[in-house]
C-alpha cells in the first residue's frame, strides 16, 4: 500500500508545468530586457532632465519664456488642435466602413490606411513639397492666389494630419470587426435611427479603443519631426514647432534650453504612457485583445 | 395580426440562400424554422425583420396583410432576439429594455414615470425583476436572452423573431428556456418566429413547424403531422434515427428480402426499386418467426444504458445493418443477448421510390 503512495507523491513534487523554464533561463531573459530598457529607455529619459537642471530650476524655466519657445509651444498645441479632431473624425468614419460594409475597394482602403506607417516621413513631407511649393503641381495657382501652404502654418498640419491618421482607424478596425454588427441590428430594430444607432450603441461600444486611439494620435502629432521639418521652413517664432525649436536650440549649443523644451515633450510621452497602461487596466478588451 | 411572405427569393453571389420561399404564420402563432445550416432559416428571419431584402421580383412581406417590403428595420416593429443576445453592453438590464421606448421620436416616447413602470412589468414577466441595475457581463446565458427577449418586447413588436435563441446555452438551460417560452407564449400570445436546428426544440416548442432545406420550405404542418406523416426522406432522417431498407414495390406492397410488409403512406402500383424507412422503435424482436413479414438477423451489440435499450443488429441476408430500441420490460422479457439470431417484424414503414436522395 505504501509504495505506490510514495511514488504518487514523488510525481506531484518533480512535477513541472509544461511552458516552465528553469530558474536560469527566467533571469536571464528578465535582465537582458531590463538592461535593454535601462539603455535605450530610461538613461536617456533620465538624460534629458539632468541636462534641463544642469544649471539649476531658473535657467530651466527661462527656456520657456523665450518668445520663439512660445511660438513653437503654441504652435503644436494648434497643430495637434486641428489634425487630432480631424483625424478622430476621419478614423471614426473609416473604420466604420471598413468594419460594417463590404463595398469594392474596402482592402485598398485598408492599404491606404496603412500608408503613412510604411512610408518615411521625411518623403511624406516632400510630397506636400511637391503638390504645394512654389515649383510644384498646384504651386503657381497658389502663388496667384496668395495662399502659403509650405513654409507656413498649414504645410505644417496637412503633413501631421498624414502622418498621424493611421493611428485612430489601426486602433478601431480590430475593435469593431470583433465586435460585429448584431448590437447595431437590434438598436435598429428597436426602432432606433441610424444616428441614434451611433452615438447610443456604437460609440459606447468603442470608447475605449477610440481614447486609445487618440491619445496616440495626439503624441505623435505634438511630436512630429520629419515630415514637418521638410514643410516648415523653420522660421523662427512663425513655422517652428516644438520638435523643430529643440533642433534649432541643439545646433546653437543652448543645451539647457533644447533640453528643457524637450523634457517637456518626454513629459507628454510618460503623460501618454500612463493614461494607456490606465485604458488597459480599466478596460482590458479595449486595445484590440477580447478579454 | 398574422405575418406572412410571399415568393421570396435571395441570392448570395451564385449561392441561392432562398428559393421562392412562400410561409404564413397565423396571428397569435408560435412557427419553428427547423433546418440544418446553409438552409437559409435565418436569412428568411432577418428578411422579415427588414435586416435583408430579398431579391426584387415578385416579392412580399406583409405584417397583418399590410405590404412592409420596403420598410426599413426600424420602422417595421418586428422584435428581433440574436443568438449571442447582442444586449448593449454598457447599459444596465433596465436601460436595455427601456432602450427601444427611449429611442421613439419625442411626440410618441412615453413619460419617465411610464417607461418605469412599463420595464418593470417586463422585467416581471421574464422574471428578472431582482437584476434590473445589473449589467449583461453580470448575468448568465439564459438570463441575457431573457432580457432580449423583455427588450424586444418593450417595443410591442407586431410579430416577434428569435434566430436560434437558445443556441449558445448548454443543454439543460436550453431545455428549460424552451419550456419557459412556451409558457410566456401561451401568456401574451405575439406572433412568433423562431429559428432552429433542433429538431425536439421545434417539436416541443412550435404551434406549427417548417422545416428548410436548401433554401425551400420541405414540410409545414403541426408537430404531429410533421412526425406521423413526413414528405420526404430528407424529413424522417431530420427528426431523428431512421433505419433504411432496400426493397421493391409490388402491388401497393412492399418486398424487403424474403418478407413483404404494408407500407404507412402510399405506395405506386409500379414494380420500382424502393426504400423502406423504419424508427429503431417500430422493430419488433421475436425468437420465433411470425409469419410472412419477417427477416432474420444477428444481433452484433446491446446497449442497455439509458431509458430505452439500444440493440445493433445485422441482416442475414445482405448484412446490412440497423438499430432497433427496445423498451426495458421487453428487453427483459426477451433478453437478447450479442451474437444470438433473432426476426425482425418491421412496422410503420414509410416508402419512398429509390432515387429520391436525401
Amino acid at each position: 500500500m505504501a509504495g505506490p503512495a510514495i511514488s504518487r507523491l514523488n510525481r506531484t513534487v518533480t512535477a513541472r508545468h509544461a511552458t516552465h523554464d528553469p530558474a536560469w533561463v527566467q533571469w536571464t531573459l528578465t535582465a537582458v530586457a531590463l538592461l535593454f530598457l535601462t539603455l535605450f529607455l530610461f538613461v536617456p529619459l533620465a538624460a534629458v532632465f539632468t541636462e534641463a537642471f544642469r544649471r539649476g530650476i531658473g535657467p530651466y524655466f527661462d527656456a520657456f519664456r523665450n518668445p520663439d519657445a512660445i511660438s513653437a509651444i503654441q504652435l503644436t498645441l494648434t497643430t495637434a488642435t486641428i489634425a487630432v479632431p480631424l483625424n478622430l473624425v476621419f478614423g471614426v468614419a473609416a473604420s466604420w466602413a471598413i468594419a460594417k460594409f463590404n463595398f469594392p475597394g474596402k482592402s485598398l482602403l485598408i492599404t491606404l490606411i496603412d500608408l503613412p506607417f510604411a512610408v518615411s516621413p521625411v518623403i511624406s513631407g516632400l510630397i506636400y513639397v511637391l503638390l504645394f511649393g512654389a515649383q510644384g503641381w498646384f504651386g503657381p495657382w497658389l502663388a496667384e492666389h496668395d495662399i502659403r501652404i509650405i513654409f507656413a502654418v498649414p504645410g505644417i498640419v496637412l503633413a501631421t494630419i498624414f502622418v498621424t491618421f493611421p493611428f485612430v482607424a489601426r486602433e478601431l478596425i480590430p475593435l469593431m470587426q470583433s465586435q460585429g454588427n448584431d448590437d447595431e441590428y437590434a438598436a435598429i430594430t428597436l426602432g432606433a435611427s441610424g444616428w441614434q444607432t451611433f452615438w447610443r450603441v456604437t460609440l459606447p461600444n468603442i470608447k475605449w479603443g477610440l481614447f486609445y486611439g487618440v491619445i496616440l494620435c495626439n503624441a505623435r502629432a505634438m511630436g512630429e519631426f520629419g515630415a514637418v521639418s521638410v514643410v516648415s521652413g523653420h522660421i523662427r517664432g512663425q513655422t517652428n514647432t516644438m520638435p523643430l525649436h529643440i533642433e534649432i536650440l541643439y545646433n546653437e549649443y543652448n543645451f539647457v534650453a533644447a533640453f528643457a523644451v524637450a523634457s517637456l515633450l518626454a513629459l507628454l510621452a510618460l503623460v501618454t504612457l500612463a493614461l494607456k497602461t490606465w485604458i488597459e487596466w480599466k478596460n482590458p478588451a479595449a486595445h484590440g485583445a477580447e478579454a | 395580426m398574422s405575418v406572412e411572405v410571399r415568393n421570396i427569393t435571395k441570392r448570395f453571389g451564385k449561392f441561392v440562400a432562398l428559393d421562392n420561399v412562400s410561409l404564413r404564420v397565423n396571428s397569435g402563432e408560435l412557427v419553428a424554422l427547423l433546418g440544418p445550416s446553409g438552409s437559409g432559416k435565418t436569412t428568411l428571419l432577418r428578411i422579415i425583420a427588414g435586416l435583408e431584402f430579398p431579391d426584387p421580383g415578385s416579392a412580399q412581406v406583409l405584417f397583418y396583410n399590410e405590404d412592409v417590403t420596403n420598410l426599413p428595420a426600424s420602422q417595421r416593429k418586428a422584435g428581433f432576439a440574436f443568438q449571442h443576445y447582442a444586449l448593449f453592453r454598457h447599459m444596465t438590464v433596465f436601460e436595455n429594455v427601456a432602450f427601444g421606448l427611449r429611442v421613439r421620436p419625442r411626440d410618441k416616447r412615453p413619460a419617465e414615470p411610464e417607461i418605469r413602470s412599463r420595464v418593470a412589468k417586463l422585467l416581471q414577466l421574464v422574471q428578472l425583476e431582482p437584476l434590473a441595475q445589473r449589467f449583461p457581463s453580470q448575468l448568465s446565458g439564459g438570463q441575457r436572452q431573457r432580457v432580449a427577449l423583455a427588450r424586444a418586447l418593450a417595443v410591442e413588436p407586431k410579430v416577434l423573431l428569435l434566430d436560434e435563441p437558445f443556441g449558445a446555452l448548454d443543454a439543460q438551460v436550453r431545455k428549460e428556456l424552451r419550456r419557459w417560452l412556451r409558457r410566456l407564449h401561451d401568456e401574451i400570445h405575439v406572433t412568433t418566429l423562431f429559428v432552429t436546428h433542433d429538431q425536439e426544440e421545434a417539436l416541443e416548442v412550435a404551434d406549427r413547424v417548417a422545416i428548410m432545406r436548401e433554401g425551400r420550405i420541405e414540410q409545414m404542418g403541426t408537430p404531429e403531422e410533421i412526425y406521423e406523416h413526413p414528405a420526404s426522406p430528407f424529413i424522417l432522417n431530420f427528426l431523428g434515427n431512421v433505419n433504411l431498407f432496400q426493397g421493391r414495390i409490388h402491388e401497393g406492397r412492399v418486398v424487403i428480402g424474403g418478407a413483404e410488409f404494408q407500407a404507412t403512406n402510399h405506395v405506386g402500383e409500379s414494380n420500382s426499386g424502393a426504400v423502406a424507412y423504419v424508427r429503431p422503435h417500430d422493430i419488433r424482436l421475436t425468437r420465433e418467426r411470425t409469419g410472412q413479414s419477417s427477416l432474420a438477423a444477428r444481433i452484433l451489440r446491446v446497449n442497455a444504458a439509458g431509458p430505452v435499450v439500444q440493440v445493433e443488429l445485422e441482416r442475414l441476408d445482405d448484412h446490412s445493418q440497423f438499430g432497433v430500441q427496445l423498451s426495458k420490460e421487453f428487453s427483459r422479457q426477451l433478453n437478447p443477448q450479442a451474437g444470438e439470431q433473432v426476426f425482425v417484424e418491421l412496422q410503420n414503414l414509410r416508402v419512398f421510390a429509390e432515387d429520391y436522395s436525401i
